[in-house]
Parts: structure tokens; sequence; C-alpha cells
């Protein structure tokens, strides 16, 4: 396996960096430490990275056995611009997850556990890198509005939690808790989305892949393993990081990833095209199962904790009977484990957008009882933020009828911030020609 | 000659797979470890992903193999593809699933340029020693050296 690795052009390098020195700004305490935390590891490095010898031809979709392409022109119009926006809604995820992060990270409550995720930071800043790379690299200026490259890194750079193009973007972070169910859940939705991508008939995209890939493994181990260890410890009746609290923060975050996939109906467009090998619902049935497994397994975890006697098979029957019977063994009760959520819980696009339906997939009528319904399954803070206030409000109007479905799919989030440019006072820019104004900064 | 069951699958080890794998040791030593097996499968992870592996029969991952290409160490400039940790379930040996594994890390350490691969073993367990002499593993002119640190070190000097 050949990695190849590329340096942006020194002015849209500088600007990642820039943007860095705002957005993540313990970067220097990591590699400061990186030998501490992550010992013979390769260093880290903000570069695009680009697999050598993959695959040259489609391997699904209509251009299928045909050689990939190498340009956007080689592509149809249509195809082109539905890349092109993939792109540039990947770039936003990735430096919205470090907006996201560094809001929080500081409340880490293990120092390991706040270095794994600085190190899921910078990896996402390159995977950010990377789609910059992929939009510089080649003209898209034919589909993209007349926008050109510098223009649409600025775009990019300038987007806030608010303004990102995906909704599970725009929501902050109420504790640390989020910093790692939000790895454990939504980076776990990039895994598919990158894998889905890795035939992509686009080949720098395709190339692209396999590096962040490599990358992302890392970071569903960063929300998993110490999800684990929260478990153990709250089965030891740990106060701190309660089962409760982390079943509000993957009910939180599971609809909206859910809603990453796109479309329950749809994907067609991305399979007949050769970006992905499958549509929307497929990928996302997947993506449960994996899920509960991950539950399943945090679940065990917390038996054995509590139950250091018994053997594995017996904590099994007794997770199973617990599932089953909803009942109690032995002081742990049903609603002492995490528990997936129903896949309509809580949503507001795809398929079951806007119906009022509980973890449990049992179905609310009234708005005012399925509000205080939510206050009871969602972080507290979180019913005190500004999406929750919308989501209300846009629910009324689609119950009442004032808004179709489709009305309120398009009203969330709107969250915009005004302003997005560089917050320092030296440039009103990210991508600046004469680096002199950032000397210094 | 043993054969490989139908249904068996072999893939990159991930997050997922640590129940499993600390089960598969619980069977093998007695001893629940589930700490170890974190840190080992997040160092793993975080290295090379695609490097460990483990071998799944009818959907259920019954064995796993870990390692990693490391080089610089003790004069070994050149790239070796380590072997560290590895188990297969009491109830699937004699299958060949462990040559899976190693056929399959082995692999994956080729595709990076490894021309050799090393590992330790001790050599009064009989059957991790006799799978690795198996697998083509003999012994070399580096050897495993070890001492206690004496109660008073400065009195040798």
């Amino acid at each position: 396996m050949k990695v190849e690795t590329i340096t942006l052009e020194k002015k849209y390098h500088d600007a990642v960096e820039h943007w860095r020195r705002h957005n993540l700004q313990d970067y220097d305490l990591l590699l400061k430490n990186w030998e501490k935390y992550f010992p013979k590891d390769e260093p880290f490095c903000l570069c695009a990275k680009m697999e050598c010898g993959t695959p040259d031809t489609v391997a699904v979709g209509d251009h299928a056995g045909e050689k990939k392409r190498l340009k956007p022109d080689e592509l149809t119009e249509e195809e082109a611009t539905h890349l092109l926006a993939i792109i540039r809604a990947q770039a936003s995820t990735e430096f919205g997850s470090i907006q996201q992060h560094a809001g929080t990270i500081e409340r880490a409550q293990d120092e390991e556990d706040k270095y794994w995720v600085l190190r899921v930071m910078a990896e996402e800043l390159r995977h950010g890198y990377q789609m910059f790379h992929l939009l510089l690299s080649q003209d898209w200026s034919k589909v993209s509005g007349g926008m050109k490259g510098e223009d649409m890194v600025e775009d990019i750079l300038s987007m806030q939690t608010g303004s990102h193009v995906l909704d599970a973007f725009n929501l902050e972070y109420d504790s640390f808790i989020d910093n790692v169910c939000f790895a454990a859940l939504v980076d776990r939705v990039g895994k598919y989305q990158l894998t889905m991508q890795r035939v992509c008939a686009y080949r720098p995209m395709a190339d692209s892949m396999p590096p962040m890939l490599r990358e992302e493994a890392f970071h569903l181990a960063a929300g998993v393993i110490p999800m684990r260890r929260w478990a153990k410890r709250a089965a030891r009746g740990d106060v701190f990081i309660t089962m409760e609290a982390i079943q509000k923060s993957v009910n939180k975050w599971f609809p909206r990833a859910l809603e990453m996939f796109g479309d329950e109906r749809g994907g067609s467009k991305n399979l007949s095209f050769g970006f992905k090998d499958m549509k929307n619902r497929e990928a996302q049935d997947q993506y449960i199962d994996e899920v509960a497994r991950m539950i399943r397994d945090i679940n065990m975890r917390f038996l054995r904790a509590r139950f250091p006697d018994d053997a594995v098979e017996k904590c099994e029957k007794v997770l199973d009977d617990l599932v089953t019977s909803r009942g109690k063994h032995q002081g742990v009760r049903f609603e002492d484990l995490i528990h997936l959520p129903d896949r309509r819980f809580f949503r507001r696009k795809g398929e079951p957008a806007w119906q009022m339906i509980g973890v449990d997939g049992v179905s609310y009528e009234n708005i005012e009882d399925w509000l205080r319904y939510l206050s009871k399954h969602l972080p507290e803070p979180y019913m005190a933020s500004r999406d929750m206030k919308m989501y209300a409000e846009t629910l009324r109007k689609v119950v009442s009828g004032e808004y179709t479905v489709e009305d309120g799919i398009r009203k969330m989030p709107k969250l915009k911030r005004v302003g997005g440019n560089c917050p320092c006072s030296r440039s009103v820019r990210w991508v600046v020609e004469d680096t002199a104004t950032t000397n210094g900064h | 000659m043993p054969e490989v069951q139908a249904g068996t699958r072999v893939r990159p080890l991930d997050e997922l797979d640590l129940g499993a794998i600390t089960r598969i040791d619980e069977r093998i030593t007695g001893q629940y470890r589930p700490e170890t097996w974190e840190d080992r499968v997040g160092y793993y992870l975080r290295r090379d992903p695609d490097a460990s592996k483990v071998v799944e029969v009818d959907g259920k991952v019954v064995g796993f193999m870990m390692g990693d290409v490391r080089d610089g160490e003790f004069g070994l400039e050149e790239p070796s593809g380590w072997i560290e940790r590895f188990g297969i379930d009491p109830d699937h040996r004699g299958r060949d699933l462990g040559k899976v594994l190693f056929d399959a890390i082995t692999a994956h350490f080729a595709s990076q340029g490894v021309r050799t691969l090393r590992t330790l073993v001790n050599m009064n367990d009989k059957g991790v020693a006799g799978f690795l002499g198996a697998m083509g593993f003999k012994s070399s002119s580096l050897q495993a050296l070890e001492m206690p640190i004496p109660s008073n070190p400065s009195a040798k000097a």
C-alpha cells in the first residue's frame, strides 16, 4: 500500500493553518504530547494523502467497466454537480466536527480521553484539507455556479456551528459525553460514507478514501472504548458519568446520524453515477445493526462489571432476559442499560420526518405530551437550546397543517449566525495572497 | 488435513470486536481482562487498522491476530511485521483458522513492502510455539534477554 502525500498551494495551506489556530487551539499541545499518548505512531501530517494502485475501472452503476474519471470534465454535468455537492458537504462535516469538539473538550475527566479526541480533531482537519485538495486540484467552475476553488474554500472555512451543510454538525455538544458518543455514532456514519465512496467513479475521490478510512477506524475506537470504560464505572456506582447520561446523548445523536444517510427512499443517483455502492436505506439498515452490536457490547461491559463473579454466558442470558422482560435482575433494571432508540424517534428529515414516535416505537398524538416525553429522554442542556425551541415551533406548524412535512424539513435547522470571517482583526478572509498580514498571528 | 470451515471470513479487526476478543482470551486464559484488550485494540487501530485481523465462522468472531509494522528498534532498521497477540476459541481449533489469520496478516505486511516477520514466544508454551513453528518461524540470532533489577542497582557500579 503506497500513499502519495500532497501539500496545498501555500495560500490554502496557510488558510487551513490559520483556521486551525482559531478552532483547534490545543493543536500544539497535541503535537507536544504526541509521543506520550501515541508512542511510536507516525507523526501527524497536515497534508492530502492519495492511495496509489486503486482500481482504475468503475465498479458500479451506469458506467461500470469504464475507466474511472480523472477530471470533472470527464463527468456529465449532472454527475459533476452531484459530486461537487458531496465533496463540499464532506469538507463541511470535517471542519464542523472540530468546532463541535472544541466546545467541550476541556471537560474531559481523563487526560487520555482528551488526547484521543484531540487526535480525532487533528485528523478531521486533515480530512477537510483532503477535500480542499479535491476542490482545488481541478477546475469545477462549469458546475459550481461560477464559484472558484478559492471561494469554495473561503465559504467552507467561514462556516460555523449552525451553518454547516448537515444537521448533525450544527448542534453543539452539551458535555464531554457528547464528544465521545458523537465519535461512536456520527463518525460511524462517516465510516459508511467513506466506505461507499471507495468505489467512486471519480478516481481522485476514490483514492482519497483509504487513508481517511484508516484514520476513521481510530475515531470509532475513540468513541466506543471510553463508552465501555464509563459503563464499567457506572456499574460500580460511579456518579460522574451514568448510563442514563450516556443514553440521553445516544438519543440526541442517533436520529441525526440516521439522517446523514439521506432520505431512506433515496440514493439511486449515487449508485447509477458510480459514486457509491449502496442506496440510502441499505446503508442505514447496516448502520443500525452495527450500532445495535455496539450497544449490546457496552451493556455486557456493564453487566460483567456489576456481576464480576458471573460467567460471560450467564451475563449474556441476563442481558437477553432483561431486554425481553424489561424486568429486573439482582438490582439491575432494564432501564439501567443502554437501548437503541426506534429509528423513527425524534426525526425531522427522511421518511419518518416529524412523526412523534418514542424511543420504544410508541406514537404520541399530543404535542405537549410529546415535548414532555422528549424532556425526559434528551440531555437537559440540549432541551434548553435554540435547536429544540426551533424544533418545537416547527413541529407545531407541521401538526397544525400550516407547514407540510416538506416545509418542516426545509426549515431545520436554520441557526445561521451572522459573519463567518476570520475573527482576528488582521484579516477579512481566511485565504490571503499576502501572508505578511498573518505573520506573527 | 483439517479444512477451513465453510462460512469462514477473515476481515480487519474493529472496535466492536472487543467483546469477542475478551471472551476468547477468557476461554483460553481463564482471566477476564477487558482493560488489557481495550488498550491493545486502541493501540493497533490507531497504528494500522488494516493489519490486525479477526476470523468469523457463520458471523461469529472465533479468532484474532494482532500485529503491526515496526522499524528502528534494537538496530532493526528495516521494517518488520510483528505478530504480537493471537488466539482461537478452543471450540474452533484444529480447523486451520490460525493459518487463515496468519496468511491474511502476512499478506497485509507484504503489501507494505515488509520482507520479514518477527515475534517473541515463550518456548514453554508448546501450543503457541508449535503453531509459530508450523507457520515457518525459526529461531533468530536476535535473542530476548531478561534480568531482574538488583535491589540496590548502584552497588553494582
